[in-house]
Parts: C-alpha cells; sequence; structure tokens
C-alpha cells in the first residue's frame, strides 16, 4: 500500500475520530495533520506495521493525549494559510452543540477516558484493540471507560 | 442508556467534520517542507567526495588568505616536484543540533610525481585506526573527536583525522579539505550539475528520488542524496564510498569541461561558491603551488582504488586491514608506484566512469 491509497482511504475516518476526540474541527484538522505529515514522512515504518491503519490511529491517539494544554496555538499558527472552504457550523449546528449537554461535558473528562469512550462507543473496537491503541492493559481500558460513564452519570444527575 | 447518548453524541456531531480535500493538500505542503528541512539538516555525510574534485587542486584556494608568494617568478625552482597527498573529508551533521560530526567519507587524493593522472583511494569510515586520545576506534571517530571537544569546530577535526591518516598511510598529507554537505550542494551547482555513472540503480531510503543504471546529471540536492545512501546498496559504507569517488571522478570532468581547473578565476569562484561549508588546510602546501601542478597532470581521468581490508572480524561494526595487502599497498603508496600496483590488482579498482 502507498501513501496516497492509504490517505484515500483513511483520512476521512481519521479526520471523523479527530474530531470526536477533540470536538472541534480546528483542533481536528491540526492534529490529523501532525499525525499524518509524520506518516508520510515515515511512511515505510508504517506500511511495514501489521495494520497499519491502527497504527496511525495509535499515532493520532497518542498525539492527542499527549498534546500540552498551550501548544494548540502554537500548532494553529504553524498551518500554512487560512482555509476558507473550512465549512463554519451554521447557526442551526451552533445552537444544536449548545443544547448539547453531554457533549460539553465530554470535554471535561482526561483525554485519555475521552480517547476510550470514542473508541468504545463511535468507532465500535472490542476493548483488546482500545487497549492496544491506548498502549495499555485490558482492564484500565474498562476501568478507564466506566470512571467517566460515572463522571457522566453524575453529570446527569446534577442537571 | 448513557451509553445510547454517547453514541447519538457521537453520530449527531459527524457532520462537524470539515472536508479533507484541504487538509490533504497542507498535508503534502508541510511534508515536503519538512523532508527539505531533514535533508538540509541530516547531512549525510558522504560529501567528501567533493572534495576530492578539489583533490585536483581546489583546496587551496580560500579567497580571504592571501599567499604569500603570489609573486610566481620568485621561487621558480620551488615548483612541487614529488608526488602529492590530498585529504579531502566529507562530514555530516551540519546544522543539526547538538552539532556532532562524523566523518563519513575519507577521501585520499593522489598524484604521483610524474604527474601521469589523478589516483582516488577511499579509506573506510569503519577503518580500525589508532586514534590519538581515544585508542583504538574507527577512522570516523577521529573526526569527532577533534571536532567535538572543546567547542564544536571543523578545523581541529581535519587536524586530527589527518594525524591518523598520516600515521595510517605512512604518507606526509600535503593539503586537505572539508566539505560539509551544504559545501557539496552549492559546489554541484556552481558547476550546474554533475555526471555520475552507476552500475546499479540506487533507490534513496531518505527520499522517493530513484537514480538509474548508467550516467545521470545530478543537480546538488540529488548529489547529497546519492552520497548520502548506505544503508541498503548491497557492499554498505564500501558502495557509498565506490559512489563517492564516481560523483568526483564526474565533478573532474565537469570542472575540466568549463576550464575550471586551469583557470584560477573560475575555480576561486567555484571554491567560494562553497562558503562554510568547505574548510581548507592550506598550512603544508600553499595554494599556489598546488595551482602550478594542475597544468602538469596529463589525464584528469581519476583511478578510483579501494582500501585492501580483512574479511569482517569478530566485532562487525569494525573493518581492518588486510594483513598483507595493506602493507603492501601503503609501501606502494608511500614510494609512489601505485600505478604498477594497479596492474597487479586490478581488482581494487573501483569503475568510476
Amino acid at each position: 500500500m502507498t501513501y496516497e491509497e492509504f490517505a484515500d482511504t483513511r483520512l476521512a475516518p481519521l479526520l471523523r475520530y479527530a474530531v470526536m476526540l477533540t470536538g472541534d474541527p480546528h483542533q481536528a484538522q491540526d492534529l490529523v495533520q501532525e499525525t499524518m505529515v509524520r506518516v508520510q514522512l515515515n511512511w515505510r515504518r508504517v506500511a511495514r506495521a501489521d495494520a497499519p491503519e491502527r497504527y496511525v490511529r495509535r499515532m493520532l491517539t497518542n498525539q492527542y493525549v499527549d498534546w500540552r494544554r498551550g501548544s494548540w496555538v502554537r500548532r494553529v499558527l504553524l498551518r500554512a494559510e487560512p482555509d476558507p472552504t473550512l465549512p463554519v457550523p451554521t447557526d442551526h449546528a451552533q445552537s444544536a452543540v449548545d443544547r448539547d449537554q453531554i457533549w460539553s461535558w465530554l470535554s471535561r473528562l482526561p483525554r485519555r477516558q475521552r480517547a476510550a469512550l470514542v473508541l468504545r462507543y463511535y468507532e465500535d473496537l472490542p476493548d483488546v484493540e482500545i487497549a492496544d491503541i491506548l498502549g495499555c492493559a485490558v482492564g484500565t481500558v474498562r476501568s478507564s471507560i466506566s470512571r467517566a460513564l460515572a463522571t457522566l452519570r453524575a453529570e446527569y444527575v446534577e442537571a | 442508556m448513557i451509553e445510547d447518548d454517547l453514541r447519538a453524541a457521537f453520530v449527531r456531531h459527524e457532520p462537524m467534520t470539515p472536508s479533507t480535500g484541504p487538509l490533504r493538500a497542507a498535508i503534502d505542503r508541510l511534508a515536503a517542507t519538512r523532508r527539505r528541512r531533514r535533508q538540509r539538516f541530516q547531512a549525510a555525510g558522504v560529501t567528501l567526495a567533493l572534495l576530492a574534485a578539489l583533490g585536483v587542486g581546489v583546496p587551496q584556494l580560500r579567497p580571504e588568505r592571501p599567499a604569500e608568494d603570489s609573486l610566481p617568478s620568485v621561487q621558480p625552482a620551488d615548483s612541487q616536484s614529488g608526488a602529492l597527498n590530498v585529504l579531502l573529508v566529507g562530514v555530516d551533521g551540519f546544522g543539526a543540533k547538538p552539532p556532532y560530526r562524523l566523518a563519513d567519507s575519507i577521501l585520499l587524493v593522489h598524484i604521483p610525481a610524474d604527474r601521469s593522472r589523478p589516483y582516488l583511494i577511499s579509506l573506510p569510515r569503519d577503518l580500525e585506526v589508532s586514534v590519538p586520545g581515544r585508542g583504538t576506534d574507527k577512522l570516523s571517530s577521529a573526526f569527532f573527536t577533534g571536532a567535538t571537544e572543546p567547542q564544536p569546530d571543523l578545523d581541529p577535526g581535519y587536524d586530527l583525522t589527518r594525524r591518523v591518516v598520516a600515521d595510517l598511510t605512512g604518507v606526509r598529507v600535503d593539503a586537505g579539505a572539508v566539505l560539509t554537505f551544504t559545501g557539496l550542494r552549492r559546489i554541484t551547482e556552481a558547476v550546474d550539475g554533475v555526471e555520475v555513472c552507476l552500475p546499479n540503480e540506487v533507490r534513496s531510503s531518505h527520499s522517493r528520488r530513484v537514480f538509474p543504471a548508467g550516467c545521470q546529471r545530478l543537480d546538488g540536492a540529488a548529489s547529497v542524496d546519492l552520497l548520502r545512501q548506505r544503508r541498503y546498496l548491497p557492499d554498505g559504507a564500501f558502495d557509498r564510498d565506490r559512489n563517492a569517488q564516481r560523483y568526483v571522478a564526474g565533478l573532474i570532468r565537469r570542472a575540466v569541461a568549463q576550464d575550471v581547473l586551469s583557470n584560477p578565476v573560475r575555480l576561486t569562484a567555484l571554491l567560494s561558491a562553497a562558503g562554510e561549508g568547505l574548510t581548507v588546510d592550506d598550512d603544508g602546501l600553499p595554494l599556489t603551488k598546488l595551482l602550478r601542478v594542475l597544468p602538469e597532470l596529463k589525464s584528469v581521468d581519476p583511478v578510483g582504488l579501494s582500501l585492501p581490508v580483512g574479511p569482517l572480524t569478530d566485532n562487525v561494526q569494525r573493518v581492518r586491514l588486510d594483513p598483507k595487502q595493506g602493507p603492501a599497498f601503503f609501501a606502494a603508496l608511500g614510494e609512489d608506484r601505485l600505478a604498477q600496483w594497479v596492474a597487479q590488482h586490478p581488482e581494487q579498482v573501483n569503475a568510476v566512469r
């Protein structure tokens, strides 16, 4: 598989995944951009992996989990040019976001917990694969998901 | 139930996903930029080749240091009459932080007393030698040792390498130069590209370039790329050394075609093109004397030679001199009878064209 072929089919799913992780289309673009640049520069190594897609997803997830607060700013400045074609959320979508409390609660979760939730409830991956992507034990995946769900339930009660 | 809400929330936000077209273009742009920057910084070592071309005479032309004997007629008897040995060292790591320097290509250019033609002798970077202050180590470590302590500087790296090479070969090093990757690129561009003839295809592991078998004209960046390739070549660093010789042979041909070597003005222009990427040693042999040698050469088609080395030892990272052939070779070099040695050992000659 070449990098081009990989990007043809996998870029869109990765971008959707990044949107779910970050909750923000701009940050998602930056995250995917940074990851995919490294993928392209090291394509030989990526292609050698047993499952290149999972390998890239792991790169992206690590990047997200490790991304320091504040460094977003730098990343945004690095973006080559402002992107006029970026879809601006419509009023309707914006108000939907405002109404969407569970979405905003997600942003308060620790990043690893949020990643675990996205991988299980959006990507529908089995716990074993989630553990591989997050680089931890299966038990750790389960406990962080249950902790995250408990946090969200507590928010529900308060709301 | 909260799980269902979560799933629904994720799906509901899918439309937030931006389109991938502009993102993909941005990725390609940024990757290209970083690839260029990486090539610039990771300097690939083998720059040295360049020098060889220079070996034919160039290294002495540092413009800001006017030669003392700029009146050639004053000392006509002083013209260099014996054999000459010029040391060319190609280093990597240029511009890297923290700075490091490894001499990846070390080439000794030998010009016999009869001025028949130049010989290019590649000294393997992994050759086991005795390095003052470091004990037994690889030849490439001499430059590193000299150039990094106490502070990064090319000159002490060259000096130590020269000492080690002189000890190893037993010949006097009359002049020399250090070339970084930037210098290599600039010199190549100054002569408008260099034709290199390869016996086999070479695929770059640093870029997407593929160098087909046969002769091809390379620009500065492509030359650097080619001379960096080692890892996937069948014979590793030895093949890289051979490619360096091929490059130097092409550079010499090019310089001759442009009448650079016999024209001091053009030669100076060529050398200043290398700028800080080129450090020259003019302590041994002043430039003007070396220049006088140039018109005396009967042929500028160099002979590329490999040092006779023994089989890989227990330590596969290092190579040792062949216990019989090695000393015999150095004796021939010291006594200036390489032509005879080459006739007896045609297997050590590399086709450079």
